[in-house]
């Protein structure tokens, strides 16, 4: 038999037009199940009227961003374990710094535009994905195969940054973390928009991004890097190369 | 001269190909779906792009369904797609065996197929079973469910396909002779009921398709047949691992992203709204999966799934083609406006779609001939940054 | 929360709740940051009291020696300390520079501005 844990799920609700409130659901869970598994029990078994997104469940679709007691979480892979104890309240919140649509559904138009607006790339070869411990040395006929990117657009970052809390135009961590990723030596072209006023210099080192991200894309990192990158290619570009 | 309204059930991998497929033909489409794109089985897909080397013994038609779309899938959406390739591996004397009858069937598909040592195997997947006997080489490749048929949503969007996400269909609306001219939908959003009429319904809900029909008093021989996956947090190999044998569980190993994804089981359920996960087929992916790529046992899980394939016809689990049925109720029960379509793989969304759209320009009386295996689609990012076009409710 | 009017989206600046050691240093870069602005007006307004002649700045001065001023002083101290070694943190980091370990430097930070802040309240207060 799993172990079996009672957990109540504090859940923000928002309709169009109706006040918002928190709704509590009291489950029987197995402590090694996923947040977003209790979630969609409570719309499967007590209240169909509860809005969440959800695509993959494995990590690779970005669609399944909450704040879990106030922190950015991707739901399907944060068991109940890692965040509670037993008769623990959970309390699940949709993101932060995006439009609520419903309930825990937010709208993300904007830092997918953003991630246009830099071209983020989708696929790329798996030579250059960083990977801490390659399975093996990347030989050059291996340049030929390619990978989905870390980054899964999940917004998670967005909704920990402070400074995209009161800045809606700063691009925010992802689409910086992306311009990073093109490097500026290869796509110049970004150089305007990079360090533009919503730009890179906007980030004001909190590397709450890099905490939330659950992808190994080290936004904050990523960030600062790219700050390196617009210096040198400033610098490359007054003495008119 | 106003275009026919379509109406389209369901926004899984089916529901937004054919959303696409009849936005390019001239109909005016709105996708009516309860969760966001992918809420259903299309989101937890397992995510291999079919060579067709699976099914290329038992189910040819399958098979060559496969090998075609996955080479139109690789041409008009690469933006999702690891285009790495996969190998059929043979651990056993059984495996050994099926080989004679694997290569026959591949040459038959038109599925190309090359033949490694194992010591080449392994120089290009160091992390395979060492004692591994032979392997094949086919096309296979692995997708990004959610951005697959975004990539899709967002053409047809581009296109003037209307999305309707978080709305529920709860009712067809029938003329007195039982026929279908619209749903009752609740919009999950405001809590506000509306209906809407259209010339065609098309229910494109997969596992629940008989949930549908059986609101204009039908039925539907949908199966619902659920496995499980388990996602690992290493990426040990970096193209899709196939044990070389008649399908069975946990016999295929798939890349994706930083992880590796073992799947799958096959087994009947009655509720697919939601499928608690099997303890015992988490020890099974872990024991079948090790077996093809030992270092799976030292990794951790990092997401376990269920999904439900909407199979059709008799039989059970594995036994069941993978093919596909589109069903016009005028044919199947003498009832107009409605079709459905359900069964089939996201490797053949594309025709599917294609199929499913032929009926319903058909009874429409639209010529204009299907285009889609030509047109690249839009970035799947569209989907979000175009809007829905200005709300029109006929 | 999401849709909220502005001044609540600022005081998300200050909600360190589930937040890391990051936001701290950024909660408290802010916050010096205004204290410091406020005390520059303070400061400012004193000088321009200066033109209102000499009683009026030696009855100021008398009020600079109660000690709640004094803690006053003593804050803007500390502050000035921690927000100008923040403030080379970020520099820093821009350049690449020590980003893994930049929460350590946070924490430098903190302990270099309260050692500061020390030493001139020995002075103030002993001296
Ligand atoms: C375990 C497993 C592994 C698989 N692996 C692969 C693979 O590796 N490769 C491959 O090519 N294929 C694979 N498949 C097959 C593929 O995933 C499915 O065939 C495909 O996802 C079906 O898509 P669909 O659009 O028909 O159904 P769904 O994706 O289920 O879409 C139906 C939609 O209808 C919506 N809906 C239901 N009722 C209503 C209502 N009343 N009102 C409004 N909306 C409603 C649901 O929310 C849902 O989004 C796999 C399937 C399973 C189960
Ligand atoms: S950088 Fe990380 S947190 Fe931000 S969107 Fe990408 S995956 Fe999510
Ligand atoms: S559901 Fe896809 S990332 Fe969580």
């Amino acid at each position: 038999m799993p172990e079996q844990w009672t957990v109540t799920l504090r859940i923000y609700r928002q309709k169009t037009n109706e006040p918002s409130r928190y709704d509590t659901f009291t489950l029987e869970v197995n402590p090694d199940e996923y947040i977003l598994d209790a979630i969609e029990r409570v719309w499967a078994f007590h209240d169909r009227s509860l809005c969440f997104r959800h695509a993959c469940h494995h990590s690779t679709c970005g669609a399944c961003g909450m704040r879990v007691n106030g922190v950015e979480k991707l739901t399907c892979i944060t068991t109940i374990r890692s965040v509670a104890r037993p008769n623990a309240v959970l309390t699940i919140e949709p993101l932060r710094n995006f439009p609520i649509i419903s309930d825990l559904v937010v709208d993300m138009g904007e830092l997918y535009r953003k991630m246009e607006a830099v071209e983020a790339r989708a696929v790329l070869p798996i030579t250059e994905a960083e990977i801490e411990k390659p399975p093996h040395q990347w030989k050059t006929e291996d340049s030929q195969y390619v990978r989905l990117s870390d980054c899964l657009e999940c917004g998670l970052c967005i909704s920990a940054c402070p400074v995209a809390a009161t800045s809606q135009p700063y691009l925010g961590p992802a689409p910086l973390a992306a311009a990073q990723d093109h490097r500026l030596d290869r796509r110049p072209d970004l150089l305007t928009l990079i360090d533009s006023e919503h730009g890179v210099w906007r980030c004001h080192s909190a590397f709450e991004c890099t905490a939330v991200c659950p992808s190994f894309v080290d936004p904050g990192r990523r960030i600062m890097d790219l700050r390196k990158q617009t210096i040198s290619a400033k610098i490359r570009h007054f003495f008119g190369k | 001269m106003s275009k026919p309204h379509v109406v389209i059930i369901g926004a899984g991998f089916t529901g937004v190909a054919i959303a696409h497929d009849l936005a390019l033909r001239g109909c005016e489409v709105t996708v009516i779906e309860r969760g966001d794109i992918c809420n259903g089985t299309s989101g937890r897909t397992h995510g291999l792009l079919h060579s067709g080397g699976r099914y290329a013994v038992k189910d040819k038609e399958s098979a060559i369904e496969c090998i075609e779309e996955n080479k139109i899938l690789r041409r008009i959406v690469p933006q999702v797609i690891e285009p790495n390739g996969g190998l059929f591996i043979a651990l056993d004397d059984s495996d050994l065996s099926y080989a004679e009858q694997f290569i026959a069937g591949c040459e038959e598909c038109g599925i190309p197929l090359e033949e490694l040592t194992p010591q080449q195997a392994l120089k290009i997947e160091p992390n395979l079973n060492p004692r591994l006997l032979s392997a094949f080489l086919i096309p296979d490749g692995t997708f990004d469910p959610l951005r697959l048929a975004l990539a899709f949503a967002a053409t047809a969007k581009h296109n003037g396909a209307r999305f309707r996400t978080y709305a529920e269909v709860e009712g067809l609306l029938l003329d007195g002779q039982g026929n279908v001219t619209g749903v009752r939908i609740l919009d999950r959003t405001t809590n506000e009921r509306l209906e809407l009429h259209a010339e065609v319904v098309v229910n494109a809900t997969g596992a629940w398709a008989g949930k549908i029909t059986a609101m204009a008093g039908l039925d539907a021989p949908v199966r619902p047949t659920p496995g499980i996956m388990v996602a690992y947090d290493q990426r040990l190999i970096q193209r899709a691992v196939n044990r070389l044998n008649e399908p069975g569980d946990g016999d295929i190993v798939l890349p994706q992203r930083r992880m590796v994804v073992v799947g799958t089981t096959s087994f009947d359920a009655e509720n697919v709204d939601y499928i608690p996960v099997v303890e015992e087929q988490v020890k099974l992916m872990l024991e079948r999966g090790s077996q093809l790529i030992p270092a799976i046992r030292n990794a951790q899980p990092r997401g376990i799934y269920m999904a439900s394939r909407p199979l059709v016809g008799s039989g059970s689990g594995r036994s069941m083609a993978r093919t596909f049925k589109c069903f016009d109720h005028k044919e199947t029960h003498n009832i107009e406006g409605l079709v459905t379509i359900t069964g089939g793989k996201a490797t053949t969304m594309r025709m599917m779609a294609e199929k499913t759209a032929d009926v319903v320009c058909a009874k429409l009386g639209i010529s204009t001939p299907c285009t889609t295996r030509d047109i690249p689609l839009l970035s799947y990012r569209q989907y979000y940054t175009v809007p829905n076009q200005e709300k029109h409710y006929a | 929360m999401n849709n909220q009017p502005a001044p609540q989206r600022l005081l998300s600046w200050f909600n360190p709740l589930g937040r890391n050691p990051g936001s701290w240093a950024f909660i408290l870069n802010r916050l010096t940051g205004l204290g410091l602005t406020m005390y520059l007006f303070l400061h400012l307004m004193v000088l321009g009291r200066l033109a209102q002649g000499p009683e009026a700045y030696e009855e100021f001065l008398a009020l600079t020696k109660s000690p709640l001023i004094k803690l006053g002083e003593l804050l803007v101290i500390g502050a000035v300390i921690y927000h100008g070694l923040n403030g080379l943190r970020v520099v820093l980091t821009s350049f690449g520079l020590g980003v893994r370990r930049q929460v350590q430097m946070f924490y430098l930070s903190v302990l270099l501005a309260l050692v500061g802040t020390a030493i001139f309240a020995f002075r103030m207060f002993a001296g």
